[in-house]
């Protein structure tokens, strides 16, 4: 097997040892200002994730799941609350903290390698160190053959593909993932899911996961934040003790399964009954 | 699929059908209007002095292509254009892209935009002669003035319209802002600037060919002038046939520069 960048080969000392949380984010409120005056998108969020964690977030539509994502990214600021990565306070984004949207924001006038290597170009790494490096994530996602092919000429999952090697060949410890296979079909999602699952089994990334889904966020994670409706709160944590390597069907069956599926299940229709001025 | 040898054989047929209304109507309609354009002077419907024969016209082209003295004035009117244009592009696409990623620029250029559009831009010419008298700087100044319009607000149109994921996804990759400016919002914006830069291409030739014929002097447009004063319409026809076509073709070149030297692009420009 080709090494991956990030790939552990021993345990690594320091901050793991001592038991610091990955992630950690305490209090954090969000407020827009829209025509009609202030909203409230998230109200009081505590969150914590443990290195090499897999997290997933779950929540109504529109509860501002998204918005917590994108301030652990560093994309936009909380209104008050403290975020912290490695106990570092997040100020702006940052290639330690990758990201994965829902659409496919590839850059449209680049080809499959340019996007891929585009981060490394920005850190000044040498073109033909780049090429390598680009050549192990491609193959990592499956587009061996594909490098000088312009995302317009790809469907949505490769698109897709090749977005996560854009992402992971800066080596990030952190992973954030805005739905990202919502808008993906259902036959490819569930090969797209598989390949997540080992690239994070093989690289111990610490994963925070947004999703609609609820099969989707058990078959994944270690842990399942679930939301409240808008102002987000969280609801309830709930850990998914499923045996890894998981297999999406067998784990069907299971009581543990069952019983998450039901809970996590339930407090969403309690929320989304709540959802009265917007309705779908 | 098994495509019988009857199939093969109503195939053909059937395409041609498809392609007849596609291709046939439009070329009947361009035959009419040069067959009326020929027949007219000929059987006596018009005075040949106002609209003479398409085939007189034709010769004719291939005569005044042929003369120094149109060269000449094609060559300067063609560096009017050109100057002009290229003024347009250096100011116009930055300014509107800033002003699509900044918006109290916009909120200033904006208001200035929204009154100078009605503003028929060749009328103008007149207080630029005045300014600055009938040379080089009003000749360029009125080809700036007629294309800046169309490329700054498509620069903005396409700046502002930039998918936000998109531009985060670049500064998640380590972009600083100013880098950000270049390496993804200019690109992002290209497909909207290229359509509004084969707009200013077209409103170029006009502005340049319509102060020509205002103020005279040397080019293209002041040439077709004197023809018109000497009373050579049949050269006067030629000239137009000859700009027409040359707009015509820098459209066409500009259509295809674009499709093959940005294989990435979606749709048309």
């Amino acid at each position: 097997m080709m090494p991956f960048p990030g790939d552990v080969v021993e345990p690594a000392p320091g901050s793991e040892s001592s038991g610091m949380p990955k992630i950690r984010a305490t209090g954090v409120r969000k407020q827009f200002t829209s025509r009609r005056g202030p909203v409230l998108a998230i109200d009081r969020i505590d969150f914590v994730a443990e290195p090499g964690e897999f997290i997933s977030i779950v929540g109504p539509s529109g509860c501002g799941k998204s918005t917590f994502l994108y301030i652990l990214g560093g994309f936009i600021a909380a209104s008050s609350g403290d975020v912290r990565v490695d106990d570092v306070p997040v100020k702006g984004a940052d290639p330690n903290r990758g990201i994965v949207f829902q659409e496919f924001v590839l850059f449209p006038w680049k080809t499959v390698l340019g996007n891929v290597t585009y981060g490394l170009a920005r850190q000044g790494v040498p073109r033909h160190e780049r090429k390598e490096r680009a050549r192990e994530l491609i193959d990592t996602v499956k587009l061996t053959g594909f490098e000088k092919h312009y995302p317009k000429e790809l469907s949505g999952g490769m698109k897709q593909r090749v977005a996560l090697a854009r992402t992971l060949i800066m080596d990030p410890d952190v992973l954030l993932m805005d739905e990202p296979f919502g808008a993906i079909d259902a036959q490819t999602r569930v090969v797209l899911q598989a390949e997540l699952l080992q690239i994070w089994e093989r690289t111990t990334k610490t994963v925070v996961f947004v999703t609609h889904s609820v099969e989707e966020a058990l078959y994944l994670s270690d842990k399942v934040y679930v939301l409240s409706h808008r102002p987000a709160r969280v609801r309830e944590i709930l850990d998914v003790d499923l045996p890894r390597p998981r297999d999406p069907e067998a784990i069907l069956g299971t009581p543990e399964y069952v019983r998450l599926h039901k809970r996590i299940w339930a407090l969403l229709q309690e929320e989304r009954g709540k959802d009265v001025d917007e309705p779908g | 699929m098994s495509t019988s040898p009857a199939d093969g054989a109503v195939l053909p047929a059937g395409r041609l059908r498809q392609l007849a209304p596609v291709v046939l109507l439009p070329a009947l309609s361009i035959a009419v209007l040069l067959g009326l354009w020929e027949l007219a002077p000929r059987a006596g419907w018009v005075r040949e002095t106002s609209i003479p024969p398409f085939s007189d016209v034709i010769g004719e082209v291939f005569d005044v292509l042929s003369r120094p003295g149109f060269t000449t004035n094609l060559a300067s009117s063609a560096e009017r254009w050109a100057l002009g244009l290229l003024i347009a592009i250096a100011v116009g696409v930055p300014l509107g892209v800033l002003m699509g990623r900044w918006r109290p620029l916009y909120r200033l250029v904006d208001p200035l935009l929204v009154v100078s559009y009605p503003v028929p831009k060749t009328a103008l010419i007149l207080l630029f002669v005045l300014w600055w008298g009938a040379g080089t700087v009003s000749r360029v100044g009125i080809v700036i003035t007629g294309c800046m319009i169309p490329i700054v607000i498509s620069s903005y149109h396409g700046a502002n319209a930039v998918e936000e994921r998109l531009v985060w996804s670049a500064r998640g990759l380590g972009t600083g802002a100013l880098s950000r400016g270049v390496r993804v919002i200019l690109p992002a914006a290209l497909p909207q600037i290229l359509s509004g830069l084969r707009l200013a291409i077209a409103i170029s030739i006009f502005t340049v060919l319509g102060s020509e014929l205002l103020i005279r002097g040397d080019g293209i447009g002041a040439y077709m002038f004197t023809a018109l004063d000497n009373g050579q319409t049949l050269t006067v026809f030629a000239m137009s046939t000859i700009v027409a076509t040359i707009g015509f073709l820098l459209d066409l070149i500009y259509v295809q520069a674009v499709r093959r030297g940005l294989p990435w692009l979606e749709g048309e420009v």
